[in-house]
């Protein structure tokens, strides 16, 4: 008992770490995506209080680009309308379309954001409040954002693409194939598309778009543009897309609703 | 009493000052510092080894809240809080340290200030880049990203001891 105790007191500063680290470990291995989200938001909602009275500091220094986001959006906008304006003029408007609109649009700014780490996460300054749940697609004006993971009252957390747990199947516009979007963790600036079968025809700068089979995105979202290819495993490629959206320099973002999302969710879990 | 109201003022500052500024001061996404282990760095030379590996768990579950991460950061430093005894006595002069002296520049000099701090710096990025990235495929890419931010973490930590940490 005696040499036990004096064991103890020996070695009690190399057990202590031994026990800090066993405990650092299990949080790191527990930590998978949906867990973490729950320990995080209990304090998500203090967190997100402090980034959002910082991020006003952050968005004043920014208000230069900011605008000229805004003058580009304006005139794409513009152009669309007249666009639309014009085929309306000589097309038969159908009365019942009104009211039947499949997406909404919440606006919400980012107060918080991360790009030089492995699992990125935004926080965003909409929450439940304003309609903003688990499973939402969340896009920029440049093009694909990520995904709502989860919320609270006010605030939001948000697995962008450059995040190593995000999954999203996307496709190539051009012909259409579809293969899964994902990340390998090097560059802010690129995402990597596997999963496209050797014989697709793939040239670089073609455009890859969102692909609709998920119920949280509409088909044909902007992802990005193929910057290289290669054939390493075989029988699938790996695509290098260079991304539209630069996550070092995004302010504002778009929340989607898809207010059929529940709708196919149900659908296709009872044909499971 | 002074010495834990300053060590404390001095955590939350560090972890305020790391997740607001730092955090957001990125170059290339390849190379980010990490200041707060100053704290680490600055504890007394007397302080028991127990108070060390707590108050660097503590540090650390401090920035895991804050930037969401789960027990990386608190991984990396308990860790350096453990072998930063082990590192003091490997740069001590024949002398070893005096007492109501502390860990800075002011006391030992700029040369013994670097050396400190290059190497518990590096050993904290080592661990937390590696685990955040947690996989072999890497490897090289994470050490070009654990070098280049170790020196501009380093070189941030030295150059706040002239200018903002001076007593």
């Amino acid at each position: 008992m005696r040499t036990l105790l004096r064991f103890f007191q020996s070695y009690s500063n190399l057990l202590l770490f031994l026990l800090l680290e066993i405990i650092a470990f299990t949080l790191i291995i527990q930590g998978s995506s949906y867990q973490r989200s729950k320990l995080i938001g209990l304090n998500r909602q203090v967190t997100g209080y402090i980034y959002n009275k910082v991020d006003g500091a952050r968005e004043y220094f920014a208000l230069k680009e900011m605008n000229e986001q805004l003058v580009q959006e304006n005139t794409e906008m513009r152009n669309r309308l007249d666009l639309i304006s014009s085929s309306l003029d000589s097309a038969t408007v159908v009365s019942d379309v009104k009211g039947d609109y499949r997406y909404y649009f919440v606006k919400s700014r980012i107060v918080h954001n991360s790009v030089s780490k492995q699992l990125n996460y935004l926080t965003l300054n909409k929450g439940k409040k304003q309609g903003v749940f688990r499973d939402m697609g969340v896009i920029s004006d440049q093009g694909l954002v990520g995904i709502v993971l989860e919320s609270s009252a006010d605030f939001a957390t948000v697995i962008p693409v450059i995040n190593r747990n995000f999954r999203l199947s996307a496709k190539i516009k051009s012909n259409n194939y579809a293969g899964i979007l994902q990340w390998d963790g090097s560059s802010p600036r690129f995402a990597v598309l596997t999963e496209i079968p050797f014989h697709v025809d793939l040239r670089e700068g073609d455009t890859i778009v969102t692909s609709g089979f998920s119920s949280i995105f509409p088909d044909g979202i902007e992802v990005g543009r193929i910057e290289s290819f290669s054939l390493e495993k075989g029988n699938f490629y790996d695509v290098k897309v260079e991304l539209f959206t630069n996550f070092q320099r995004l302010f504002h973002v778009n929340v989607i609703r898809n207010y059929r999302q529940e709708e196919q969710l149900n659908l296709e879990n009872q044909n499971r | 009493m002074y010495i834990i109201a300053r060590n404390i003022f001095r955590f939350v500052v560090l972890i305020l000052f790391q997740v607001l500024v730092m955090d957001n001061v990125m170059i290339n996404g390849y190379m980010i510092p990490y200041i707060y282990i100053l704290f680490i760095l600055l504890m007394p030379f007397e302080t028991p080894r127990w108070i060390q590996l707590l108050s660097g768990f503590a540090l650390g579950l401090a920035m895991d809240l804050f930037t969401g991460t789960p027990g990386m950061h608190t991984a990396a430093t308990v860790l350096a809080a453990f072998v930063r005894p082990y590192l003091l006595d490997l740069l001590a002069s024949h002398d070893g340290y005096e007492p109501e002296t502390f860990p800075r520049v002011h006391f030992y000099g700029f040369l013994w200030f670097l050396k400190y701090t290059l190497l518990i710096v590096l050993i904290h990025h080592l661990a937390l880049f590696y685990l955040e990235v947690f996989q072999l495929k890497l490897f090289f890419s994470t050490l070009l990203r654990v070098i280049l931010s170790s020196i501009l973490s380093t070189s941030t930590i030295v150059l706040s001891q002239y200018f903002v940490f001076r007593k």
